[in-house]
């Protein structure tokens, strides 16, 4: 995928429906979506609204009922089964709720997998594993076995794994949904940081102070957008007036 | 009492003192009982004053058994205040009954309100966090910002619920 | 009794839900009883219509075998003799029918029923002028039916009679006594002799100078049956070793050997007991019994495997449960015995199916060669040999759950509520040296390294098949030999077939036929286990940018894998076997099938994961990666 153009993900009336007939359920119900290259939009809504739905769309990890999806003016909802692999094997990180981590491998090799998918020499794939690990902040948990680590450390490996190959677009669903509060800290300190590199990021989430790190926050319910928020444009009024710190 | 709040009350109709306050009432619910009759028309004393509302009726007739009723200007001052999206300080009640004056005078639609609410406090809540965050650890001032996260956080679930209620109340109307 | 009642509700309720793998498991256990049920039925076949033919035609007790008729007046009026017939006189011949031929030895009866050994005509009628009986066994092999026209040394007969006896063994074994058993013969020419009756001056006329008649048969019933062997042991003239009877010369045979081999002139008579030639007819199905022994304990030990696969997958959905017992106050004696009730009477429930199974398909073999007259129909199935198998089908289902029951009721209660499936282990070598591997030989690597002791149970698997394979492959080799030896004998070439070998083969053929069924089952249910085990990990690497061939190739290679050791070590245990069942006449089978055997079955395993491999690619990433959550 091109880096330079302006829209990296352009969805059109995304369908996904279940069943058929009396029972058929829209989980996703004729979705427009743009993402700009460099955005972080959040996508907020109860649960069972089709937010995870819809990311499992973007990410080929489930096929649409109808709809058209672009990532990077190149149209993916018709792809075959290989081609989508490719895909995300270079172009789209994918960070996952329950981290999906393997239990029988450590963080270093966990992170440095999708990069020996894509053919990269073990050596180079160990090092780029090792880069990363370093960026979360667990260089010295390499060695081990996620089972002998928290879940916010889980997670940071996770994240880490999705940059193995460098993709421009990272989908996170429910990043924080397992994690307390230190550990939701952790990851959004992550998620801010790799903002700024100018990563492509859309994050389904329930949690607010995920949200508020978002350029764009879209609301959801019922499998389709509600609301849609700017959030990036400062806000009016000073800091303390707002704490009332002021007086009034 | 907030002013505006008995302002906006009267934006549905023009009423007599005891019509507002059972209309508070009944917003209210048990944490009106602590209303006390007296303040309601010392605010409306000062809104007359201030020009925001006048008094229909014969001049002979009881101060209570007149209906108060907005004047332009308060008209103006009603609509300025529902758009206002400031939360100088966390007030449920104010924004409670904003949201109730709004419907039954048709003035705004709930809906919009908490969202234009709801989107304030997450700008603000992204400011603050980013504060936060640059913060070293356990500095005072760190210790402050994650208190405004967790109260900016917990009002915006309550705004999420807010806007189930509404919207269910308006698809079950 | 409450808890009784428990333990059987749960059982029941847990084989409802999971109606597919208890039908598994049945269908497993049937297979193995089946086969069992079988093996003992042949074993005791022959005695039941031998004892049958020999009341039906007046069997001898003792038959003497004299070179003048004058040495009968002896022996008929020996102590202990009942009643006699005979003497008959018995010529040798050769006998010719439809291109095929062999050497006949041709008794001469009167047309009256004869007072001891009245062969009984099974199609068409007892000897008259011009007219042969042939026994029935070589009849069949001669292809010969009523009507036929037959030449014997140069003179036409016309085949009037099919007739079965109990005096002699049928044909091919024909033979000859030591003092107390019945032996075969080895060497050329040694089969192909049968037995025909003729009239008495039919038989004298095909004597002639060059092939005098020397040869009379007396029939003898004595008062005690049981005496036989003693009084063979006090008249035979010969106390040791086998002589043989006159050679026929059969067309491209060898020569004829003139009198008796290795032995002087025989001054008395030889005697056979009525014992002797039961063992004889029993020759008829005893290599298939040496092959039936060894294949039915395969069979039990591929149904011990398959049991074990299934259980061992059910055992991951049974920890929760088991963790639910528990805290609602179940022992762990009450969750180890639901579990083992449950496959314990599905077990004898299987084994019930089987046991009737066996018994209906075993007639089809135990035609107890055409030279016996017996109700081919339900073989001897005594409740003793009944309980045997159905022991055996509980001793698999045991022996598979118990080890598992076990550990289940180990578990802590906490661990099993939190239904963490034993987590898997890490081997570090092996996924350190899957990393410079390609992708599929990397996911099938850290499959394997996943869960060794499934890639145990798979190794186990396909060294118990394999070992079958082989085993079958070389009797069959074997068996062929035997009929292409058998040509130098004269056998082949004089168009007729080996009732033994046909027998072999057929025994073989059910046997594998089994085999290869439950086999081929097994490495079904073992890809399935395989790839349904690896779901989420292939969930997983398909999200993180593997192809699907990719992870389906990975599949297979974690299966062949497995399989591989197994196979090889199969190899090796499938000779042994043979050697040690077939003893004596073996000769291992041709390397190069060997080779086929071992990349053809690991070909099968690998085309049969295929099969859940692309069903599997075929889900959705999202779909797999919720359910195996939940």
């Amino acid at each position: 995928m091109n880096r330079s153009t302006e829209t990296l993900v352009r969805a059109r009336g995304l369908r996904r429906e279940y069943g058929r007939g009396e029972s058929l359920i829209r989980a996703v119900d004729d979705v427009d979506l743009d993402v700009a290259t460099g955005e972080t939009v959040a996508v907020m809504g109860p649960s069972g609204c089709g937010k995870s739905t819809l990311l499992h769309l973007i990410g080929g990890l489930d096929r649409l009922t109808g709809g058209e999806l672009w990532l990077a003016d190149r149209r993916v909802d018709r792809l075959s089964e290989r081609a989508l692999a490719e895909l995300r094997c270079r172009q789209i990180g994918f960070v996952f709720q329950a981290f999906q981590l393997m239990d029988e491998l450590t963080a270093q090799e966990n992170v440095e997998l999708p990069a020996l998918l894509a053919g990269q020499s073990p050596r180079r794939a160990r090092r780029r594993a090792l880069e990363l690990l370093e960026r979360v902040g667990l260089e010295d948990r390499a060695r081990h076995l996620p089972a002998e680590l928290s879940g916010g450390q889980r997670q940071r490996v996770a994240i880490a794994r999705s940059l193995a190959n460098d993709p421009p677009l990272v989908l996170a669903d429910e990043p924080t949904g397992n994690l307390d509060s230190t550990a939701t800290l952790e990851v959004l300190r992550l998620f801010q940081a790799l903002h700024e590199t100018g990563l492509t990021l859309v994050v389904v989430t329930h949690d607010e102070r995920i949200a508020a790190t978002a350029d764009r926050l879209i609301s959801m319910r019922d499998g389709v957008f509600v609301d849609e928020t700017r959030l990036t444009g400062g806000t009016g009024g000073s800091l303390a007036d707002f704490v009332g710190l002021r007086g009034e | 009492m907030q002013q505006e709040v008995v302002l906006a009350m009267l934006a549905k109709e023009p009423s007599q003192g005891y019509q507002l306050r059972a209309r508070l009432d009944q917003a209210l619910g048990p944490l009106g009982e602590g209303i006390n009759a007296g303040q309601i028309y010392v605010t409306l004393g000062r809104l007359e004053k201030a020009g925001f509302v006048a008094r229909e009726g014969a001049a002979t007739e009881e101060a209570d058994r007149k209906a108060y009723v907005l004047t332009s200007a308060g008209q103006e001052r009603v609509t300025e205040w529902l758009n206002e999206v400031s939360w100088p300080r966390p007030d449920l009640a104010e924004f409670h009954l904003k949201l109730v004056a709004a419907a039954q005078a048709g003035l705004g639609d709930p809906i919009a309100i908490v969202d234009a609410q709801r989107r304030e406090l997450l700008r603000r809540l992204r400011e603050v966090q980013r504060a936060a965050m640059d913060e070293p650890n356990g500095s005072d001032a760190g210790l402050l910002l994650e208190g405004i996260v967790l109260r900016l956080q917990a009002d915006l679930r309550w705004l999420e619920a807010c806007e189930r209620t509404w919207t269910d109340r308006r698809r079950n109307r | 009794m409450g808890r009784v009642f428990l333990v059987f509700r749960l059982a029941a309720r847990d084989v409802r839900h999971h109606r597919a793998q208890a039908l598994l498991l049945v269908v497993a256990i049937v297979a193995a009883t089946a086969t069992l049920t079988m093996a003992f039925a042949l074993s005791g076949v022959t005695d039941h219509p031998y004892q049958q033919t020999r009341a039906a035609t007046k069997g001898p007790d003792v038959v003497a075998y004299m070179t003048s008729p004058s040495q009968a007046t002896a022996l008929i009026h020996a102590p202990g003799v009942l009643v006699s017939s005979g003497p008959f006189p018995i010529a040798s011949a050769s006998i010719a029918v439809g291109g095929r031929s062999a050497g006949a030895f041709v008794e001469g009866r009167g047309e009256a029923p004869a007072a001891v050994d009245q062969p009984e005509v099974i199609v068409g009628s007892w000897v008259r002028p011009g007219g042969v009986v042939i026994e029935r066994t070589f009849a069949q092999a001669l292809d010969a039916s009523i009507g036929d026209s037959v030449t014997m040394s140069g003179r036409r007969f016309t085949v009037v009679g099919i007739a079965v006896t109990a005096a002699q063994a049928p044909y091919p074994n024909l033979c000859y006594f030591t003092t107390n058993t019945c032996a075969n013969f080895q060497g050329a020419g040694s089969r192909d002799n049968g037995v025909v009756w003729t009239t008495e001056p039919d038989a004298r006329a095909l004597t002639s100078s060059a092939n005098p008649l020397d040869d009379f048969a007396l029939n003898l019933k004595l008062s005690h049956p049981a005496d036989a062997q003693a009084f063979a042991n006090r008249y035979s003239a010969l106390t040791g070793g086998p002589g043989p009877r006159h050679r026929i010369e059969t067309s491209g045979g060898s020569g004829p050997a003139p009198g008796p081999a290795g032995g002087p002139n025989q001054v008395g008579p030889i005697v056979s007991t009525w014992e002797g030639v039961a063992s004889a007819d029993a020759l008829l199905v005893q290599d298939a019994q040496s092959v039936l022994g060894p294949g039915a304990l395969l069979l039990a030990l591929l149904a011990i495997a398959s049991v074990a696969i299934l259980v061992g997958r059910r055992l991951s959905e049974y920890t929760r449960r088991v963790g639910l017992l528990k805290a609602v106050g179940g022992t762990p004696a009450l969750i180890a015995t639901t579990f083992m009730i449950e496959n314990v009477a599905l077990a004898l429930m299987a084994a019930g199916v089987g046991l009737v199974a066996g018994w209906l398909v075993a007639p089809l073999l135990t035609d107890p060669g055409a030279a016996l007259i017996g109700a081919p129909g339900a073989p001897t199935l005594t409740a003793a040999k009944a309980i045997e198998v159905i022991g055996v089908a509980l001793v698999v289902a045991l022996a598979a759950t118990l080890v598992p029951a076990i550990r289940a009721a180990r578990t802590s209660t906490v661990r099993a509520l939190a239904d963490v499936a034993r987590p898997p282990r890490r081997r570090g070598a092996l996924i350190r040296v899957s990393r410079r591997m390609p992708v599929p030989v990397l996911f099938g690597l850290r499959l394997v390294a996943r869960r060794p002791r499934r890639a145990l149970l798979s190794t186990a698997n396909m060294a118990v098949t394999v070992t079958g394979i082989v085993a079958v492959v070389a009797f069959h080799a074997t068996t062929t030999n035997k009929l292409s030896g058998a040509a130098t004998s004269g056998l082949i070439s004089g168009g007729l077939s080996d009732p033994v070998v046909n027998r072999d083969l057929e025994m073989l053929g059910v046997i594998t036929v089994m085999l290869v069924t439950l086999a081929l089952l097994n490495a079904v249910f073992t890809t399935w286990a395989t790839v349904l085990d690896a779901r989420r990990s292939s969930a997983v690497m398909r999200a993180l940018g593997a192809r699907p061939g990719q992870v389906g190739l990975g599949l297979v290679v974690a299966q062949v894998i497995s399989a591989l050791p197994g196979t090889i070590v199969g190899v090796g245990l499938g000779l042994a076997l043979f050697k040690a069942a077939v003893k004596s006449a073996g000769s291992p089978p041709p390397a190069f099938l060997l080779v086929v055997t071992v990349l053809g079955t690991l070909g099968v395993v690998a085309g049969l994961t295929t099969v859940p491999a692309q069903w599997g690619t075929r889900q959705r990433i999202a779909d797999v990666l919720a359910d195996e959550a939940a």
